[in-house]
């Protein structure tokens, strides 16, 4: 039992990055949660399509022969044979909408719809480290990044910067935190007041943090952008006038620009040209060196994501399904969707790309609203067996500091190859973790 | 006149220019390349570097004014596209021609059920009645493995997925059997697991019907495992134009060098990713030398100067620049080099 014990601890407290050495993390989720209520929505159950139908038309002959009997009754219908036909046509049609709004009610069943964004994520994410955050297009990865800044209402969870919970704290006492944690976003084109001069865009949270003024706030403007690689003749330009990549320069100047300790870089290269990728990617990489900052890379983009991170978190709907070293994550992935995810990607090398057996999952990622139950994976996994559409598998640390979520394997056997068909050797610890929680 | 030794597609010398207020854009700029039946060619470049003004040109989609195609020929099965009449364009695009746009989102009515789109380019190409076409379209439907095309058949295209609806896209566009299938980015706006299955999907559909292809990207991996030709373009030129693998392998020209050097290797280590420097050029004002001479490593002063030449490196491998033979022979000298590693 002490080995489930122990497990279970590891799953509360990340590894320390380095080997021995306990750091404490800079920022600390803990079962972070973020659940957009869509409300109520009535559904017909599948097949009942045919009795809606059948009950509106039903509905719509009886509500118009009632309101033609009245018409008639009461003298208001039309004497010509067209227009009563019209009229009783116009009828019909709006008696045949009501009655199928209210077959939907009668027949219909109330579902209420819940997007589980984030759904339990707990992250330790340590100073001067890229921790690269990837996932298919609605798994959650950008809310995830928007929640730790608080820019999104998070439904339950802790987020810890540098030991203080965020998410107690009040708004003016954020605004104070705000400073140090900065956000790049992924559209280097809307995400730029198009009114504004670069000069004020990288100068404006100067002023909103009263970090300098007049002069002194010019001399760092100038000076920021001479650290993201933009001529300081651009000053007095909008941002129309810049390419894609140059936008993306400006909104580092301006994350930059209040010295932050941990940037939440939200798909920072994708909408650039790939040779202007490189040149994103290596300031970025340079940024942090020079000014000992720590990333959260979030990108759909697993070359970039390789190239970037030190760590690597893999996202699948809502919950992170592995996390390890970059090269460890790629050279020796143990989740099945992380196998098929990086055996997805296309390697600018013809003669490999031939030789390679490429694992193509089969359908699409499932809708994040009412997400399936058990393991997320289990609809599109090829290993999947029963008890995985019940068990909800906790990350474990299968190897040391590599951690997976999937109950078809445990650190006895953390090759899903080997392990005999039909068995799950996580499943014990599974349950054990899912009682003591 | 053409020869009809097995080329689907001969373009020759291709220019289109697009006429606008800050001058002319030559946005392709003398394009040449032969495709022959049931290979992929494929076409890289940045944006704005003329892939899919390329593209549009071929199936003589150009919008004029302001675009014009001022000169060149395509033929197609040995007929001139590009002095046919708009009638008789027609009655080739669609059918024997086929087009897969990025967006499958704006590129399908959504007003309109998908059967009624699928079946109008049968109806309107094959003649096929109602009833034909819809058992068609639930057949083709099924090829690029829709499951319960039957039912699905009568939805409309918002009820789908990004990746069933590229893959609607590309049913749409196999239904007439063409010879040519140009898709145009199919794949960007797709999720990696996505984008493996539709790939997948267009190789398969290659081997059974032999279709030639046309796969337009930005991304180099996409093109290396997917065709037999590539054409890298930059600023409306052809810069480099070999076999796949030969072009991977040794490459004649500084840009696709760049290129090939700026994408994260994932078996590498980490390092400093190669970058190449400055920007894509403004197509409208081009410099007066080789347009890429600005951002270029090796440049020298004969490169800001003339315009470079389309070197013939190999008897398919072209590269238009000063130094191709040097850049080529280095590459090659270095290919060896890292194959012994």
């Amino acid at each position: 039992m002490s080995t489930q014990e122990a497990n279970i601890d590891a799953v509360q407290h990340m590894p320390p990055l380095i080997d021995g050495k306990r750091e404490e993390p800079l920022v600390a989720i803990r079962d972070l949660f973020v659940h957009f209520d869509l409300g109520v929505k009535r559904e017909l159950a599948p097949g009942k399509g045919r009795l809606r139908i059948i009950l509106s038309t039903i509905g719509a002959c009886v509500g118009c022969a009632v309101l033609v009997l009245l018409a008639i009754r009461f003298g208001y219908y039309p004497a010509a044979g067209w227009a009563r036909l019209l009229v009783t046509a116009f009828v019909f049609g709006i008696a045949f909408q009501i009655s199928s709004a209210l077959a939907l009610l009668v027949i219909g069943k109330s579902v209420r719809r819940t997007v589980k964004a984030v759904d339990g994520v707990s992250l330790d994410i340590y100073p001067g480290e890229t921790l690269g955050l990837v996932g298919e297009s609605g798994c959650g990865k950008s809310t995830l990044g928007r929640a730790i800044l608080r820019l999104l209402k998070i439904t339950s969870g802790e987020v810890f910067y540098r030991g203080r919970d965020l998410s107690k704290l009040s708004s003016r006492e954020m605004r104070q935190h705000r400073r140090h944690l900065q956000l790049i976003f992924q559209d280097p084109y809307g995400s730029l007041n198009p009114r504004m001069t670069v000069g004020q865009i990288v100068g404006e949270p100067l002023e909103t943090f009263r970090i300098a003024r007049g002069r002194e706030a010019e001399r760092r403007v100038q000076e920021l952008m001479e650290t993201v690689g933009l001529s300081k003749r651009f000053i007095k330009r909008y941002p129309h006038e810049f390419s894609g990549g140059q936008r993306q320069r400006i909104g580092i100047a301006r994350a930059l620009s209040v010295d932050p300790v941990f940037i939440v870089a939200d798909e920072p290269i994708s909408a650039l040209d790939v040779s202007i990728q490189a040149q994103v990617m290596n300031l970025l990489e340079r940024l942090r060196r020079e000014k000992n900052l720590t990333y959260l890379f979030i990108s759909h983009d697993l070359r970039a994501i390789r190239h970037v991170s030190d760590r690597v978190a893999v996202m699948y709907l809502g919950k992170l399904v592995e996390v390890a070293a970059a090269k460890t994550i790629y050279d020796d992935p143990l989740m099945p969707y992380t196998k098929a995810l990086i055996s997805a990607v296309p390697v600018p090398d013809p003669v490999a790309e031939a030789a390679r057996q490429r694992i193509v999952l089969e359908g699409d990622v499932p809708s994040p609203i009412n997400p399936p139950g058990g393991c997320r994976f289990h609809t599109r996994c090829p290993y999947m067996i029963p008890a995985c559409q019940e068990i909800v598998p906790p990350l474990v640390e299968i190897k040391p500091n590599h951690f997976a979520a999937c109950i078809r394997i445990s650190p006895e056997e953390p090759d899903i190859e080997k392990v005999t068909s039909g068995m799950a050797p996580g499943l014990a610890v599974a349950k054990a973790i899912a009682e003591a929680g | 006149m053409s020869t009809n030794n097995g080329n689907v597609l001969e373009v020759k010398d291709l220019r289109t220019y697009f006429h606008t207020e800050d001058g002319t854009v030559k946005a392709v700029d003398g394009l040449t390349f032969n495709l022959k039946r049931g290979e992929t060619l494929g076409i890289v470049g940045e944006s704005g570097s003329g892939k899919s003004v390329t593209n549009l040109s071929i199936i003589r989609l150009i919008p004029s004014p302001p675009g014009e195609i001022v000169s060149g020929e395509v033929y197609f099965r040995g007929q001139d596209l590009l002095k046919l009449s708009e009638r008789e364009v027609r009655s080739i695009r669609g059918r024997r021609i086929a087009m897969v746009f990025q967006d499958p989102m704006s590129s399908l009515n959504p007003f309109m059920k998908i059967s009624r789109q699928l079946m109008e380019t049968t109806e309107l190409h094959l003649g096929h009645t109602k009833r034909q076409a819809r058992e068609h379209a639930i057949k083709m439907l099924e090829t690029v493995g829709i499951p319960d095309a039957r039912e699905r058949i009568d939805n409309y295209p918002h009820e789908f997925s990004g990746g069933m609806r590229q893959r609607v896209m590309i049913a749409m566009a196999l239904s007439c059997e063409p010879e040519l299938l140009i898709a145009d980015e199919p794949t960007t706006a797709l999720d990696v697991t996505i984008q493996a299955q539709i790939l997948e999907l267009i190789k398969t559909l290659k081997r059974v019907t032999g279709t030639s292809v046309i796969l337009i990207s930005h991304d180099l991996g996409v093109v290396a495992g997917m065709t037999d030709q590539l054409i890298v373009m930059y600023a409306g030129k052809a810069f480099e134009q070999a076999p796949t693998r030969e072009l991977f392998a040794t490459p004649g020209n500084p840009y696709t060098k760049g290129l090939l050097r700026s994408v994260p290797d994932p078996t590498d280590e980490q390092g400093k990713l190669y970058q190449i420097p400055g920007l894509p050029p403004d197509v409208a004002h081009l410099p007066p030398g080789c347009p890429f001479a600005p951002r270029c490593e090796r440049a020298e002063e004969i490169c800001h100067r003339e315009f470079p030449p389309f070197v013939q490196l190999t008897a398919e491998h072209h590269s238009l620049c000063h130094f191709a033979r040097e850049v080529f022979e280095e590459s090659a000298g270095g290919g060896s080099r890292t194959q012994q590693h």
